[in-house]
């Protein structure tokens, strides 16, 4: 069974490198496999560079799954990332 | 007999090394490498990855621990981009097509560069070199070509463009110099070798595939002559040349604790143009007097995000510190849609040098003036500060600056932290500037004339055209004549006018300006004796003499060819 999430990106510059960057060091703490899907794309969550490919701008409503032993703990606390605007405005 | 090329000396000195290639071609190697198994292959690529990426690291320790943090931050990113999970994937798919490991690898990296190119955002297009650069780096590893070792003398670095991770990665006392196929003297590579005093050779073109690795050269920084695999003979020749330059060298030293003044007592300040606050111990070894433009700009480029006031006036406390008691002027961000930023959203300009940028943004933007200016004053508490706004073309633009500096002292007054008083001066670097300085100058505590920017727009001509560049002339009496205005406006108000521009290092120009009475001449740090020498071998009545003639003739050619004649 895998654990899923919703959540839209609501900071001002979108998932930009540091947001990026940020919530792939989240995601390789977990040892489920995340996916992040959006825009009709499916992506590694752990992968910077697909993340980044993906431009993620404000507004985009993207969907975590993930699958493991700490499933629900990763797309929980991905999703309180995303929530945060990941400190920024 | 040695093979010749020629190109532009674009920084002065006589250089000897083996040729290291960057912006390599691998086609060659490719050819020749013998590919195994798929299999095996995909554990040949997978192990470079992990190699790669360990040699990354020690690089960047060995970077922060020399506090080279922009290099640092540049190479973080190519670990970063070397193992990320979606390449290991990508580059198993290349070898199932081409069975070759190094060819799959900049194949997968290269169909990621497509990727970042075709994005809407320049920052992510951006990206796409750092992509490039990051699978040739691995393909060579694969393929067995070697970086130049450490110990085995020293380098010139030549390429048609040299990528910014090339010179990050080489320790700075093991280039002895550059060259670059393209002709940009503003190149990233350029800027750094200025501040170090490495002769630098551009606009060789496509002659440069010419040169292979490891080839010994010589190359001149003055008349741009580039000799690969020289005989004896002509080793001999430079040789000649090399010791001469020793001579002066030392010579030089002997002026480095002397005043740059006139044999009838006018003293010019000498300083030196900074790009980090490493840069200014060197600039003590020609014997600069402080800084007369920090550009801040650094502390703003490679980041993702707006620059915290902390870590900016650790920067700046830096820098201020060791100019020990000297004046150290810290330029705000001068930046614009030519080198976009992430925070910074400029957006498509048909023009970004008459654009959105500079104190333009920075006046619109209090999220990001607010902090540098804090940290500006913050840092003027250990030591003597001064902030230059750039691009200015009226007064309001000054008062707004003015204004949110003084609203930055209010706002440290609140959070308890403590600043020192600071001298405000502007840039004069546009026409308007220069035209207006007669009022200007009742505002300010100094004008900064920067010679580059002013010489461009007053004349119109944009000196990277190879067409128009005989145009460019910081001679022209147009331009001398706004210099002159500038320079008396500020004496007038008993203010003081410095130049920041390239035209503060041609020792010429030092003559005239001390003669239109210019109290600081700022300039890369290696240019300092040669003017400080001129003006010790002169009188300020001498030099009025000269200024006096000069300014009665109708060219900027007729000028420069009298002034060569008095040296």
């Amino acid at each position: 069974m895998a654990a899923e999430a919703t959540a839209v990106i609501e900071n001002k510059t979108g998932i930009h490198a540091r947001p990026a960057s940020v919530f792939v060091q989240k995601a390789s703490s977990f040892k489920s496999k995340i996916q992040i899907k959006a825009k009709g794309k499916t992506v590694d969550a752990k992968s910077i560079l697909m993340i980044m490919s993906m431009g993620l701008v404000k507004g985009t409503e993207v969907t975590l799954v993930a699958d493991g032993p700490d499933e629900a703990q990763a797309v929980q606390e991905l999703k309180a990332l995303i929530d945060s605007k990941f400190g920024e405005e | 007999m040695a093979e010749k090329m020629k190109g532009k000396g674009v920084i002065a000195g006589v250089a000897v090394g083996k040729i290291m290639l960057a912006g390599q071609n691998l086609d060659g190697y490719l050819k020749d490498y013998k590919p195994k198994k798929k299999a095996e292959e995909k554990k040949i690529a997978a192990d470079a990855l992990v190699a790669v990426a360990a040699k990354l690291v020690s690089t960047i320790e060995d970077l922060n621990k020399k506090d080279m943090k922009e290099q640092a931050a540049i190479l973080e990113a190519h670990r970063m981009m070397v193992e990320d999970p979606a390449m290991s994937g990508a580059i198993d798919e290349q070898v199932d097509k081409s069975g070759s490991a190094p060819r799959a690898v900049l194949d997968a990296y290269e169909s990621q560069a497509q990727v970042f190119e075709q994005m809407e955002d320049e920052y992510f297009r951006g990206r796409a070199v750092d992509m490039r650069d990051v699978g040739k780096r691995i393909a060579k590893y694969i393929l067995g070509i070697k970086e130049p070792e450490i110990g085995e003398g020293k380098v010139i670095v030549a390429g048609q463009e040299i990528e910014p991770s090339v010179i990050a990665g080489l320790p700075s006392d093991k280039i002895a110099g550059v060259i670059l196929g393209q002709g940009s003297t503003t190149s990233h590579a350029i800027i750094i070798a200025k501040t170090r005093a490495i002769p630098s050779i551009v606009g060789v073109g496509d002659a440069i595939e010419k040169i292979a690795d490891g080839d010994p050269v010589i190359i001149d920084g003055e008349t741009g002559e580039i000799l690969i695999r020289p005989s004896d003979e002509e080793r001999a020749a430079y040789d000649v040349k090399i010791k001469k330059q020793e001579e002066l060298k030392a010579h030089y030293a002997q002026l480095r604790a002397l005043p740059a003044v006139t044999s009838d007592g006018v003293k010019v300040v000498l300083a030196c143009n900074i790009g980090s606050p490493a840069d200014v111990d060197a600039a003590k070894d020609y014997g600069a007097e402080g800084v007369g433009l920090f550009r801040s700009e650094f502390v703003f480029m490679g980041k993702t995000d707006i620059p915290k006031e902390e870590d900016q006036f650790k920067e700046y406390k830096a820098a201020v510190e060791k100019c020990a008691g000297h004046l150290c002027v810290i330029r705000t961000m001068d930046i614009g849609g030519d080198k976009p930023l992430p925070y910074i959203q400029v957006g498509t300009e048909e023009n970004p040098f008459l654009g959105y940028r500079a104190i333009r943004i920075s006046l619109q933007r209090r999220d990001l003036f607010m902090p540098q200016l804090k940290a500006i004053l913050r840092a003027g508490k250990f030591g003597k500060a001064g902030i230059m706004f750039p691009m200015v073309i009226n007064v309001a633009e000054f008062k707004a600056a003015q204004a949110m500096v003084e609203e930055a002292k209010v706002e440290l007054v609140h959070e308890g932290k403590e600043y020192g008083e600071v001298q405000l001066g502007i840039m004069v670097e546009t026409p308007a500037a220069a035209v207006m300085t007669p009022v200007l100058a009742k505002y300010v505590d100094f004008f900064s004339i920067g010679t580059n920017d002013l010489v461009q727009y007053t004349l119109a001509v944009d000196r990277g055209n190879a067409q128009i560049s005989y145009l460019y002339n910081h001679f022209n009496p147009a331009v001398l004549r706004l210099i002159k205005r500038t320079i008396e406006s500020a004496n007038k108000e008993g203010k003081w006018a410095g130049m920041c521009g390239e035209m503060a290092s041609d020792p010429n120009a030092a003559i005239l300006l001390m003669a239109m009475g210019i109290k600081e001449l700022s300039m890369s740090a290696p240019s300092i004796p040669k003017v400080k020498e001129r003006i010790r071998n002169i009188s300020s009545a001498k030099a009025k003499e000269i200024l006096d003639k000069v300014m009665e003739m109708e060219d900027g050619d007729e000028i420069k060819k009298y002034l060569a004649t008095i040296g």
